[in-house]
């Protein structure tokens, strides 16, 4: 087991959007980061061509651990032609050229949610060779990173290194808790409860996030993966409160005008 | 010799609500209280909502009063924790000493005099219009406009103008040591040992058709140290601000807090 490492992400960013198999005019984002999404930034950060082989990075197995959830953003998004005419629709005519809607549509309504503020830590368990690549390759990447989708760059660097650990359990709990300082601030106690996902064979959740091919002429279709819900507890770095601050709560709203009266 | 009295009231009785509703029939309940009549007397009162389900009402008086038609008509006659609370004022005026620290608490109507409101109300204009006509020699300036002090801020920066008037001052506020990781930045820093707890915007008739009152009120919070006990002692028994009779400006003081004071030794 020893030809196995796990590869650690911090994916942080203003915008997340991991969209899974969602269609038309309503793009969705999970909550959590998916495979597809995880995969196809590693292949980016490697300089596959949309069209290549990913076979070997679907035998990574991956898990997920919600440092921040963050919060849900709606983007309400119109598409329309400046000059006013309408728009072309799905059909050719004999010349082949794009066919005008019948009857006119003029304004096209979209809708995509995203992630605001939201921090995960994944982790990626494989062949220790094919991992070493990619976390090179992240810190050089051949294409700009994005988290799900290209008008959502990472804060900060993606990789936080390789661990020798083989257990996905093991090193979620191994990682320092990666939220904001506004996060940071608000938490008063000495450790965190996380929830976080991992993939397992035994798992009694089905993903449906495994893509087969990146490839835009015949369009991803996504298969299954066994997957388990877990909670990790990490430190948060703050020290245990003094016992004085646990009495000031109740005394804070005990204002008795009566106690110097020799009551 | 001074008195200060909690009477709880109990908001599901009718008579509670209304007199709750109104600062005008509450003040007029507790003058009702004091058997020399008519009261001449500065009474001071505020309302307390410390606990939940029942509403207490603080009152100094300089006379012994008597609550029993408050507690009748609207509290809780006869029941275990509904006799009003009585209780002498002076050993409080005694323990006042320079430089002593307390905790204190007031809810007050914050408000400054303009000499000309950016936006004016029909009396407003009618009282401008009237000191428009220049002064003759010898007369005093009229004088401007009561405005309320609207923003939080504003609200405090009066206190703080106040507090040396009146005997006291506010310490600065001792805070925690921000934890591991966190610079002590200005985001940390200390300010003055007082925070506003709670703002409102009180509206009532005065009475049916009569004029509408409108009062900014602020509750303060937080610690004091005495400067000049007299200046206090007046300012416990007389009240800060204005709308004493529509329950503001009575200041109450109660021991430092645990906290506070581990701190501060």
């Amino acid at each position: 087991m020893t030809d196995h490492a796990v590869l650690v992400l911090r994916l942080a960013a203003p915008l997340q959007s991991w969209g899974g198999p969602s269609r038309y005019n309503r793009r969705e984002t999970r909550p959590q980061p998916t495979k597809s999404g995880v995969l196809g930034l590693l292949a980016a950060a490697e300089g596959r061509p949309r069209e290549a082989s990913i076979t070997d990075l679907l035998n990574l197995r991956l898990g997920v651990r919600v440092d921040q959830p963050g919060s849900l953003l709606r983007d309400y998004h119109t598409a329309s032609d400046y000059r006013g005419i309408p728009l072309p629709s799905a059909k050719v005519n004999a010349k082949g050229a794009q066919t005008k809607t019948s009857p006119p549509k003029y304004t096209g309504v979209t809708e995509r949610f995203y992630l605001q503020d939201a921090v995960f830590v994944a982790a990626l368990c494989g062949p220790a060779s094919l991992l070493e690549h990619l976390e090179h390759a992240l810190r050089h990447p051949a294409f700009p990173l994005a988290l799900g989708r290209r008008s959502c760059p990472p804060t900060g660097p993606v990789s936080l290194g390789l661990q020798d650990s083989t257990e996905l359990p093991d090193a979620l709990a191994a990682v320092p808790w990666q939220a904001s300082a506004h996060r940071r601030c608000q938490v008063r106690g000495t450790e965190v409860t996380l929830e976080a996902t991992v993939e397992d064979p035994a798992g009694d959740q089905l993903a449906v996030d495994v893509p087969d091919t990146y490839d835009l002429k015949t369009g991803t279709l996504f298969g299954r993966r066994s997957v388990r819900h877990l909670w990790v507890t990490v430190p948060t770095g703050r020290q245990a409160a003094e016992p004085a601050d646990e009495e000031a709560p109740p005394a804070s709203t005990g204002h008795d005008p009566f106690a110097l009266l020799g009551w | 010799m001074p008195y200060l009295s909690k009477i709880a009231l109990n908001p599901r009785r009718r008579k509670a609500v209304s007199l709750l509703s109104s600062p005008h029939r509450l003040h007029a309940a507790i003058l009702a209280g004091l058997a020399v009549q008519p009261v001449t007397e500065r009474v001071l009162w505020r309302i307390e909502n410390n606990t939940p389900h029942r509403t207490e009402i603080l009152v100094l008086t300089e006379n012994r009063p008597s609550w029993q038609h408050l507690v009748d008509e609207a509290g809780w006659p006869g029941a275990d924790g509904g006799e009003p609370l009585l209780a002498d004022y002076t050993p409080l005026l005694e323990r006042i000493a320079l430089g002593k620290e307390f905790g204190f608490r007031l809810t007050a109507n914050p408000v400054q005099s303009v000499p000309r409101p950016t936006k004016q109300s029909e009396q407003q204009n009618t009282r401008l219009k009237a000191r428009a006509e220049p002064l003759n020699p010898g007369e005093r300036r009229p004088r401007g406009l009561r405005v309320a002090h609207r923003t939080a801020a504003q609200q405090l920066a009066w206190l703080l103008a106040r507090a040396d008037r009146h005997g006291f001052t506010i310490p600065e506020a001792t805070s925690d040591t921000p934890a591991p990781g966190l610079k002590a930045d200005g985001l940390f820093a200390a300010g003055p040992a007082v925070s506003i707890v709670s703002r409102d915007i009180l509206r009532f008739n005065k009475h049916r058709d009569g004029p509408r009152v409108t009062l900014s009120t602020a509750t303060f919070e937080g610690r004091l140290r005495v400067t000049d006990p007299e200046a206090l002692r007046a300012a416990l028994l007389q009240g800060i601000g204005p709308a004493k009779g529509y329950g503001q400006g009575l200041l109450t003081l109660a021991p430092v807090r645990a906290k506070a004071a581990v701190a501060h030794a």
